[in-house]
């Protein structure tokens, strides 16, 4: 029984790895960019999130709105400066991400403090489901169903609409979709706004979960990365699977073997990379 | 490394290692502007020009050795006022002998006072022996009817202490210990830890980890509704800076252990916490107090002194009994232990507190020490 109950907190773990991956999969699908500010980005939301709900905002209005101001920053990052470095060698990509998240972090620091905060579950999802002996927070279980319909949608967006196709071609041929006639600069913006949007979407939702603290954002990158590489850089679906995958050891592995939970995470990592470079559903 | 000289020429200098980046970033910050009060405080008293040398351990012990060696050797520093994590003050406590200096810390490991003492090295906290016995105990007197406590460990030598001295009393008051969690000191995420503590169904849930991951834990707890089905003890908290993150909603009918807490009728918070109000705006919090009373007692041991020699500083603060934060303080001469108070209290609700810093009532108080030779010192000679 008991898990049980530790997968169905691992899955809703996991749908939270997966919106803070699929950002930095898709940005990476398109722009070959890898982002190391993405933990940042994540930060950024759940802080708005924060200010915005201690001013008194109700929480469904706050987490759209802290979700649209963090992918507006971002677009403007990847305007006034990521876009110059696109063609310089990764080591630039790797420098100016980690200095801009560096700056993020301490200017959070400067706006909020060092202590950090807690922001309280909306009304109406501050109970728990009563499952036998156990019991499963409202909020989680929300945020789930949420991040599952989101999950759906983003799919939709990608397979099934004209704009995800152009993503998909930009990411199998940016130089093509140029002689097609298609503006690749805002398109290159908008992925990026977006991708940096879905990490601040989950620092939103995470924020009534953990709370905030100025360093959340390298513990995030970092899950990010691991998803990522598991699942494979650009996959959405390998993301989808790789985040509830993580979410589902790192929870099971608390009741088999506590000590080594967190350790678990990256044993899998090491072993998707020694059997499969690509991780389980990157390309070839 | 930063540099706050009060006065044109050197006098007095203090170096205080403490994490001004990483996790513990907000316990650091305060503890650097409690040695800078301290500072201003001696200076003016004695006359000396006193500066403060801010070192940044990140919370790491093999930077805070550097850190600590580098000061040594670039900048003449003796006397050393930090360490909030045990393992750093343990690796520093020792460097600093190595190098005739002296060093008092706020980390709360038994051994650092105890199988690992050192002449160099002073403690003005309550080791993890004296918070459980100060916490678990009046609990478990308040609470008779709860018979069954489950605890949330970090796997270090801070948190084995608590742990150790949790059992024994458990198996002293005939407690049943119904489970355990370990986790590493870089978790965030403890709703595994806390399915395994509602699968055993405890009376109790002890926490026996510190800053942001107690109150990463206390969070996630409550949003499990575990609040409404035990009581919960987070034993070692870091008191105001730590009520000031979490809120009053998640305070309210929490137990917690402290090792200062600002409304306790003491001479010293009688004089200092209006000081301080004036100053920053707010009540003086643990991190502060601990770095400005380490600080202080290190640089009166100078002035006494008339150096910052360590075993001539050592030799000026052993046995000193003088007005602390928690009342009459002593300094325990065979171990450098300081004997002092060490508070259980509760989370009070919003509606309940008198200001914006009155977050809890204290519930008991008292001082629980194992005695030099329990704890296993042997003081070099």
């Amino acid at each position: 029984m008991i898990y049980l109950f530790q997968i169905l907190n691992g899955v809703g773990l996991g749908m939270l790895y997966f919106l803070l991956a699929v950002g930095l999969s898709v940005i990476f699908g398109l722009l070959q960019f890898v982002n190391f500010a993405h933990g940042a980005f994540y930060l950024l939301g759940a802080y708005l999130t924060y200010d915005l709900v201690s001013r008194g905002f109700d929480f469904w209005l706050a987490m759209p709105i802290a979700t649209l101001i963090v992918a507006g920053l971002a677009a403007l990052v990847e305007v006034l400066l990521l876009r110059r470095i696109y063609n310089l060698p990764h080591s630039f990509h790797i420098l100016v991400t980690v200095g801009l998240a560096l700056v993020v972090q301490e200017v959070t620091i400067i706006l909020w403090g060092p202590l950090g905060g807690s922001v309280p579950a909306p009304d109406g999802l501050q109970g728990v489901v009563i499952l036998g002996n156990f019991v499963y927070p409202e909020y989680r279980l929300f945020t789930i169903a949420f991040t599952a319909v989101l999950a759906g949608l983003l799919w939709w967006l990608l397979e099934g609409t004209r704009l995800g196709a152009i993503v998909r071609a930009g990411s199998e041929s940016h130089s093509n979709m140029a002689l097609l006639g298609y503006d690749t600069l805002r398109i290159n913006t908008a992925v990026f706004g977006f991708g940096a949007g879905l990490a601040g979407l989950a620092g939103a939702l995470a924020a009534p979960i953990r709370g905030v603290e100025p360093f959340m954002g390298a513990e995030a990158l970092a899950i990010a990365f691991v998803v990522v590489v598991i699942g494979g850089m650009g996959s959405y679906t390998g993301a989808l699977v790789a985040g509830i995958l993580v979410g589902v050891i790192q929870s099971l592995m608390t009741t088999l073997w506590p000590e080594g939970a967190r350790l678990m995470i990256y044993v899998a990592m090491a072993l998707v990379i020694a059997l499969r470079p690509r991780g389980l559903l990157g390309r070839a | 490394m930063s540099r706050r000289v009060l006065a044109a020429d050197d006098g007095l200098r203090i170096g205080v290692p403490v994490p001004i980046s990483g996790a513990y970033a907000a316990n650091g910050k305060y503890a650097t502007m409690g040695a800078q009060m301290a500072a201003e405080v001696v200076s003016k008293a004695s006359g000396k020009q006193v500066s403060t040398l801010d070192l940044d351990t990140e919370g790491k012990p093999a930077v805070a050795v550097r850190k600590v060696q580098d000061a040594m050797a670039q900048n003449g520093v003796k006397l050393f006022a930090g360490g909030i994590l045990s393992s750093e003050s343990l690796a520093m406590g020792k460097e600093v002998d190595r190098g005739q200096g002296v060093f008092m810390t706020t980390a709360g490991a038994d051994e650092i006072t105890g199988v690992d003492c050192n002449r160099a090295t002073f403690r003005w906290s309550v080791p993890t022996y004296g918070a459980i016995n100060q916490t678990v105990r009046p609990l478990i007197n308040l609470l008779p009817n709860a018979k069954k406590w489950y605890t949330i460990t970090p796997q270090y030598v801070f948190g084995e202490g608590l742990l150790k001295a949790a059992k024994d009393i458990f198996a002293e008051k005939g407690i049943q210990h119904v489970g355990n969690s370990y986790h590493s000191l870089t978790d965030k995420e403890f709703s595994g830890y806390l399915t395994n503590a509602m699968a055993a169904q405890p009376d109790v849930l002890l926490l026996l980890n510190f800053g942001s991951q107690s109150s990463d834990t206390l969070r996630q707890a409550i949003s499990f509704g575990m609040k409404k089905r035990m009581a919960i003890l987070v034993a070692w908290a870091s008191g105001l800076e730590q009520f000031e993150a979490l809120g009053a909603d998640v305070c309210e009918g929490i137990y917690f252990g402290a090792q200062y807490w600002h409304t306790a009728d003491t001479p010293f918070n009688r004089d200092i916490v209006p000081k301080v109000r004036e100053k920053y705006g707010s009540s003086p919090n643990y991190s502060f107090v601990g770095s400005y009373i380490c600080s202080k007692l290190l640089l009166d041991g100078a002035v006494k002194a008339g150096s910052t020699d360590g075993p001539a500083v050592a030799k000026a603060l052993e046995g000193l009994s003088y007005e602390g934060p928690t009342g009459r303080e002593e300094i325990r001469a065979a171990d450098h232990q300081v004997i002092k108070d060490y508070y259980l209290l509760k989370g009070k609700a919003k509606s309940a507190m008198k200001d914006k810093d009155d977050f809890a009532e204290i519930l008991s108080s008292g001082k629980s020490f194992l005695s030099p030779e329990q704890a296993g010192c042997k003081m070099p000679a």
